[in-house]
């Protein structure tokens, strides 16, 4: 148990306020505000995990997630973040990666066993002999993976999503990133600043050391000026805040997404934001570059950020005896801060000869902290957690062990630039920081802070300021510009966008005359021979393992990444994305001198900051159209199946062969919803050329009063779509396509017809308009009783000479209900289809009923209607045809005409080749032998090879036969032809079938056509 | 016990004056079609010549699955037996390819899918390839985190299930390939761009490089997602090819979950776990065509929405890391691959869209035994450009043809 202070104006714990959690069926406690690896280490707990490949212990090294170090189970979720994870009462919080405990790993002995296990080793072993691998691989497979979820875990919690707008995006509410909103929001500007930790202020947050400026009060501290601040920026109408908000990704127009993990005033677990923003300000800071030394990953090893803050934000005194090896002032600083907080600190290892400041080296020198310049540990000793340190000066002819529990070491700093690089701005090394620099900044993008390489505090500020000015005069640009208005009517005359360049001028003026950039610490490699300095935690990556790397010709640290798997952890490029590019242009320089020595970064990909999947997803949320009579067909016992877009009554009763449905329409009459169909209007002076271009036929024959068949192919002559034509009046049209292709159909026709400037418009009618398709023999009554008591009498008459079949009439119903009403034969029978819009759909279909009584009308669903049809041998697109299924194949040339004036029929020319190919295959019917079975859809016609495969086969039970279509290569397509037919799972034992003419069913059509 | 470590695929030497042939990309298609080129047809004086480093296009951006259960009789016994392959490359090459073939499940979401299902399945049977459908509950046992409740945008009615199938790793194939070339004389010139082609009377003479001229009579352009244009630029041939962008992207690893290749059309996704443990997950292409390799914020959420569906324990994960590529896909979903006709000497594989890594080994092998012979091989002939100009498609996708910037 470590004692805690308990009164530190830094804190963002309440020692009040107990948290009680269970650590591996134990209860422990923490405070509220403590994070779960806090409160752990609160408790004694040093080993967090074990690490992937060589269960090396691990402790608590950052508290911001860089690397897996400190992930565990927590309720059930896997590889949880525990050094930022906020303490919830009740947690169940276990370790991973363990045989035994972390404490007690069985597999611990891996760590030996290194020197099998270099670069790429997986590659090159295992492999023989042969019969090796698999027994290999489930090994690896249980060896890897570093979390464990159940298989029918269900993820607790509710997860929404909102798509706020804003101009200004500012990216890290820190002291950079809050100065930018502030700046932007008092220009009027509506911004959103978001913020990883629960709390703004950034690195200003648990400093004390004076804030170093003249035109404040003296002896204000940092963390005062941060609350400042926050409080500026939390109370500011133009600001939206969202705190323990972390940004993940960054897109081409300023559009940003991240997630905001909910408080206990929330209603939400998590939520997804995704921003678009007219200017985004990225001041995301920087998080430390790891030093590299033997055993660098050991616990008791920490980042001195991350000692720094466990005392001033948690009150956790990390160790009894410290040693510190840093390589920049701040290092320095927190030296002296822990020390008047209390901790012992043996020495600190500065890597800088000279540059300290002389404020901290006086401060130093006030406490007898022993400062070795040019120094740096070289090896950590221990081999749970830290005992001792080897400290040695840079170039290793000196050494000096000191007993210790813990080393704070850090090289220096790594900016976060992926917010930036996601953003497409490249990158160069700054050999004066040290830093990647953004070169070339995204379009409305800005960059301030500690990530330009700033270390002043008041120079950090104005940075932000000035960023945040930008950003808002390219918003004002923006809406002067008409691209955008105002919501709140803020002038954007010449003169305010005048009088904000030149306050721009000013604050650049300022920031010159403040402290620039600072010299980073270079790139150094402690010099020792040992086989553990790990350059990715995550993965186990040491620097020997780069070197073998280079050795064995990768040169690239993109590809080096790739072979050693450094970066591609839980962490991502965290802990390594720096120090990769840094020391393989190093080897690479001493190894090869021709070779550039300049560090190239390897890739940023989002999400930044893993985000959970659920969090991505939302809520569930299922989008299915329905048609107007969905509820009814429900209530009549419709099975429903999601076909498409749509959710459709497939079936009416439980026999999937449709027996009862089939014959009803067969013998009687029935009904069925076809609201689905896609539904067009097209009118305008260029309507009909549109259609001339776009359909087969002459649409120019299409006549008033009659319906007219047609399809559409595409370049290659393939149909893509098949429908019913109708002439409202000149240029003025009714179409419809198939239910699947409604959408993607319109956009051809558009895309089809863009270029001629033809003057039309296409309305899309399908979701507005309901159709009930009417067909059997006792059609003609139940529509007769329907219309007979309100129309007039030469409307009433449906007779098969006053309404034929491919005619078309409209008529009102009770005077109100308009009724398109089509006479077709889908399914072979006498039918009508009646268009009316989606809110009389009800009423209509009530009356069709009701009128059906006395003939039993049923209702009859898409699979029945599939059997029907196919009887009568009117192709599905889809089912009779595929993707290489030409007009001509499906037997429907005759609806091309080819002497069309003045028309550029699409696919015309492919038909007209394609006319002359005896290659093609042929739709034709057929029956099977003997009597026998239908075979199952998508059965092969074989001899040696594929001929061919059927498209829908069924025992009828109209033809008590078993028939069905098939497509063949056209020698198999003759009349009285057999066809061999194979089927999955038939293991060789092929049926037989005979080519029949088609249709099976009525061929001469007398039942539909009276 | 590993012994000094030594370049892999060579030192770097200087660019000689002239080859007996030019690849130009260093993919996994190059690599394989320069390995054969050695091994089998003793043509050894063969540089491969690549702008940026191998593996760095699509052989290093595609999620690693391998399978065989193509649709038309032409595709499945070129994926055969390139499925085949891989146990024999992985000896061949003395380099794990870790194949890990673990079968892969396609995922049935209505009935009329299943019918669709049931031609696969017959042609992959009628050419001695395993492939089976099976029910929802028989799925659930293979992968018991599918969902198989009615309570999802597609409920699942069965699968199509294909023991064969896996994952390769393949990095490794890039890498193993490039090392068994170098091994036969093949040179690697990486960070060397192509910059033309020179012919004369219907002939290749040279390529001009950024490091130099190389007289040859023979070369091929597989350069994945750039070789249509490149082929346009350099020989203006213009091939129906349009370029778009696929996404993919991995969670954080777990411990073993799903032991099969998960996927499904309906939700364009799939998902299988790597050796590491991560689940890997992609399908669809963006919808336009484009040359970056940029993710963008929408496909994320599209594919956690879709794994919440049917795979909702991995709600519980995180995405670790997204990254996209590029798919040249042409009309009907077959790969080009043709030669020595337009321009005697010229050969050309494209057109591969997302099943270039299934496909590498088999597609390298036909490729070299083509350039060898200077005719193409039985197995490869389907593939040849003409059939765009015929009308010919290859039926390859079963679905109609939609709006894409091709019609």
């Amino acid at each position: 148990m470590v004692t805690r202070i308990t009164q530190l104006p830094t804190l963002r714990i309440d020692p009040a306020q107990k948290v009680v959690f269970d650590y591996k069926g134990k209860d422990y406690a923490g405070f509220k505000g403590d994070t779960i690896a806090t409160a752990l280490y609160h408790n004694g707990v040093k080993i967090f995990g074990r690490s992937l490949k060589y269960h090396r212990p691990r402790g608590l090294y950052s508290l911001d997630g860089e690397c897996s170090n400190t992930c565990m189970e927590v309720d059930g979720i896997p590889n949880v973040r525990t050094e930022n994870t906020l303490l919830k009462q009740g947690m169940k919080v276990k370790e991973q990666n363990v045989k035994g405990s972390a404490e007690n790993d069985m597999m611990g002995f891996i760590d030996k066993l290194d020197f099998m296990m270099p670069a790429g080793f997986y590659y090159r072993t295992m492999h023989k002999p042969a019969v090796l691998w698999p027994v290999a691989m489930k090994q690896i497979r249980k060896a890897a993976g570093i979390g464990t979820i159940s298989p029918d875990f269900e993820m607790p919690g509710r997860f929404e999503q909102i798509f706020p707008s804003a101009d200004v995006v500012v990216i890290g509410g820190g002291p950079a990133g809050m100065n930018a909103a502030l700046a932007a929001a008092d220009k009027g500007l509506r911004v959103v600043i978001m913020e990883s930790r629960p709390w703004l202020g950034g690195f200003f947050d648990y400093r004390t050391v004076d804030y170093r400026d003249s035109e404040y009060k003296k002896n204000k501290q940092l963390y005062i000026r941060a609350k400042e601040l926050a409080s500026k920026v939390e109370s500011h109408s133009g600001i939206r805040v969202f705190k323990h908000a972390s940004v993940v990704g960054t897109y081409t127009n300023n559009l940003v997404t991240g997630f905001q993990i909910g408080g206990e005033k929330d209603n939400f677990t998590e939520r997804y934001i995704e921003i678009r923003a007219k200017s985004v300000v990225v001041a995301a800071g920087c998080i430390e570059r790891p030093l590299l030394f033997e055993n660098n990953e050991r616990p008791g090893v920490m980042q001195v950020g991350c000692v720094h803050r466990l005392a001033r934000t948690y009150g956790i005194i990390a160790g009894e005896r410290a040693v510190f090896s840093v390589g920049h002032d701040l290092g320095l600083e927190a030296a002296i801060d822990l020390f008047d907080l209390g901790m012992k600190i043996l020495c600190v290892a500065d890597v800088r000869e000279d540059g300290q400041n002389p404020y901290l080296m006086i401060e130093l020198a006030k406490r007898n902290i022993l400062l070795l310049k040019g120094w740096v540990v070289s090896e950590a000793h221990g081999s749970k957690r830290v005992k001792g340190v080897t400290m040695t000066t840079l170039d290793g002819t000196i050494s000096r062990d000191f007993e210790c529990d813990l080393v704070a070491a850090s090289a220096g700093f790594t900016p976060i630039n992926g917010h930036l690089t996601l953003a497409h701005a490249k990158l160069r090394y700054d050999s004066h920081t040290n830093f990647f620099v953004a070169d070339t900044m995204p379009e409305r993008t800005y960059s301030a802070g500690r990530m330009l390489g700033l270390e002043d505090s008041l120079s950090i500020e104005v940075s932000g300021m000035l960023a945040g000015l930008k950003a808002a005069l390219e918003c004002k640009k923006f809406y002067d510009a008409g691209i955008c208005k105002t919501s709140d009517g803020v002038a954007n005359s010449q003169e305010s966008i005048n009088q904000l360049s030149s306050e721009i001028d000013t604050v650049t003026a300022k920031l010159k005359e403040l402290p620039g950039t600072a010299r980073g610490s270079k790139f150094v490699n402690a010099p020792v021979k040992g086989r553990k300095s790990f350059i990715c935690f995550d993965e186990d990556t040491t620097i020997k393992n780069i070197k073998q790397a280079v050795e064995m010709g990768f040169d690239v640290p993109e590809l080096i990444k790739r072979f050693t798997s450094a970066g591609t952890g839980p962490g991502q490029g965290g802990i390594p994305g720096h120090n990769l590019p840094l020391y393989v242009a190093k080897y690479t320089a001493a190894k090869n001198s021709s070779s550039g020595s300049h560090p190239k970064p390897t890739n940023v990909r989002p999400p930044l900051v893993p985000t959970f999947i659920s969090t991505y997803a939302g809520r569930k949320h299922i989008m299915m159209k329905r048609t107007p009579m969905d509820q009814m067909q429900r209530a009549d016992g419709g099975v429903f199946r999601k076909i498409g877009v749509w959710e459709r009554a497939r079936y009416f009763s439980n026999d999937f062969s449709c027996k009862k449905e089939i014959e009803n329409v067969r013998n009687n009459v029935g009904m069925l919803d076809g609201s689905t169909l896609g539904k067009f209007r097209i009118h305008g002076p260029d309507a009909l050329k549109a259609l001339q271009r776009v359909y087969v036929s002459d649409m120019s024959k299409v006549k008033a009063g009659r319906i007219k068949y047609s399809a559409m192919c595409n370049d290659d002559g393939c149909v893509i779509d098949d429908g019913v034509v109708i002439k409202l009046g000149e240029n003025d049209y009714y179409f419809t396509t198939s239910t699947a292709r409604a959408g993607s159909t319109i956009e051809w026709i558009r895309y089809h017809t863009r270029f001629d400037g033809w003057d039309f418009y296409l309305v899309n009618l399908t979701d507005s308009m309901g159709v009930i398709n009417l067909s059997g023999p006792n059609a003609r009554k139940v529509l007769q009783k329907v219309i007979s008591q309100d129309n007039d009498a030469s409307i009433q008459d449906v007779s098969n000479e006053a309404f034929p079949f491919s005619g078309y009439r409209e008529f009102m119903i009770k005077n109100t209900i308009p009724v398109k009403a089509m006479r077709l034969g889908f399914v072979g029978e006498l039918s009508y289809e009646l268009h009316v819009p989606s809110s009389y759909m009800v009423s209509l279909w009530n009356m069709v009923k009701e009128a059906g009584k006395e003939f039993n009308i049923q209702n009859f669903g898409v699979e029945a209607q599939n059997v029907l049809r196919m009887e009568k041998c009117h192709i599905i697109l889809g089912q009779e045809s595929e993707q290489r299924t030409n007009l001509l194949d499906l037997g429907l040339g005759f609806l091309w005409d080819r002497t069309k004036k003045d028309a550029k029929t699409i696919g015309a020319a492919a038909l007209r080749h394609a006319e002359n190919d005896p290659t093609r295959f042929r739709l034709v019917g057929f029956k099977m032998e003997d009597n026998g079975r239908a075979p199952n859809d998508g059965a092969l016609i074989v001899d040696d090879k594929v001929r061919g495969y059927v498209c829908t086969a069924r025992d009828s039970f109209t033809l008590n036969e078993a028939v069905g279509m098939a497509l063949v290569e056209s020698h198999l397509a003759e009349i009285g032809t057999r066809l061999a037919i194979f089927e999955d799972e038939c293991k060789g034992e092929l049926i037989y079938g005979k080519v029949v003419p088609m249709p099976f069913y009525d061929p001469d059509g007398r039942r539909m056509k009276s | 016990m590993f012994g000094k470590y030594k370049p892999m695929w060579g030192e770097k030497t200087q660019l000689k004056s002239s080859y007996d042939v030019v690849i130009i990309g260093g993919g996994l298609h190059s690599l394989a079609t320069a390995y054969f080129l050695a091994k089998e047809h003793g043509i050894t004086d063969v540089a491969i010549i690549e702008k940026n480093y191998i593996g760095f296009g699509g052989a290093g951006r595609n999620t690693a699955i391998v399978r065989a259960n193509q649709r038309t009789q032409y595709n499945v016994p070129l994926y055969k037996e390139a499925l085949d392959l891989w146990p024999v490359l992985t000896k061949e090459l003395d380099y794990n390819l870790m194949f890990n073939n673990c079968g892969n499940l396609n995922l049935m979401h209505s009935e009329a899918a299943m019918k669709a299902a049931r031609m696969t399945i017959a042609t992959a049977q009628f050419h001695g390839v395993e492939s089976h459908l099976i029910d929802a509950k028989e799925a659930k046992e293979l992968v018991p985190a599918l969902n198989i409740s009615e309570d999802i945008t597609y409920p699942i009615h069965g699968a199509m299930f294909h023991p064969p199938g896996g994952v390769v790793r393949h990095d490794a194939v890039v890498w193993g390939l490039a090392r068994g070339a170098a091994k036969h004389g093949v040179e690697i010139h990486q960070q060397t761009e192509a910059i033309a082609i020179n012919t004369s009377n219907g002939k290749i003479v040279s390529v001009e490089t950024s490091r130099g001229s190389i007289s040859t009579n023979k070369v091929l352009i597989s350069a994945g997602g750039y070789s249509a244009g490149l082929i346009y630029k350099m020989l203006g041939i213009k091939l129906p090819i349009s370029v778009l962008t696929i996404q993919a992207m991995v969670t954080q690893p777990v411990k073993p979950l799903l032991n099969h290749v998960v996927s499904s059309g309906a939700y364009h996704c799939y998902a299988n776990q790597t050796l590491k443990g991560e689940i890997a997950t992609g399908a669809h292409m963006d919808h336009w065509p484009n040359y970056t390799t940029q993710t963008t914020a929408h496909y994320i959420k599209h594919q956690a929405e879709a794994l919440s569906e049917f795979l909702p324990c991995l709600r519980g994960l995180r995405f670790m890391r997204i990254w996209a590529g590029l798919a040249d896909m042409t009309p009907d979903m077959a790969p080009i691959l043709d030669g020595n006709d337009q321009i005697e000497g010229f050969y050309f594989n494209c057109g591969w869209g997302y099943f270039g890594f299934k496909s590498c080994t088999a597609s390298g092998k036909y490729m070299a035994q083509f350039m060898a012979d200077g005719e193409a091989p039985d197995m490869i002939k389907p593939f040849n450009l003409k059939r765009y100009e015929q009308h010919k498609l290859m039926g390859e996708t079963a679905e109609l043809v939609s709006y894409t910037p091709n019609n």
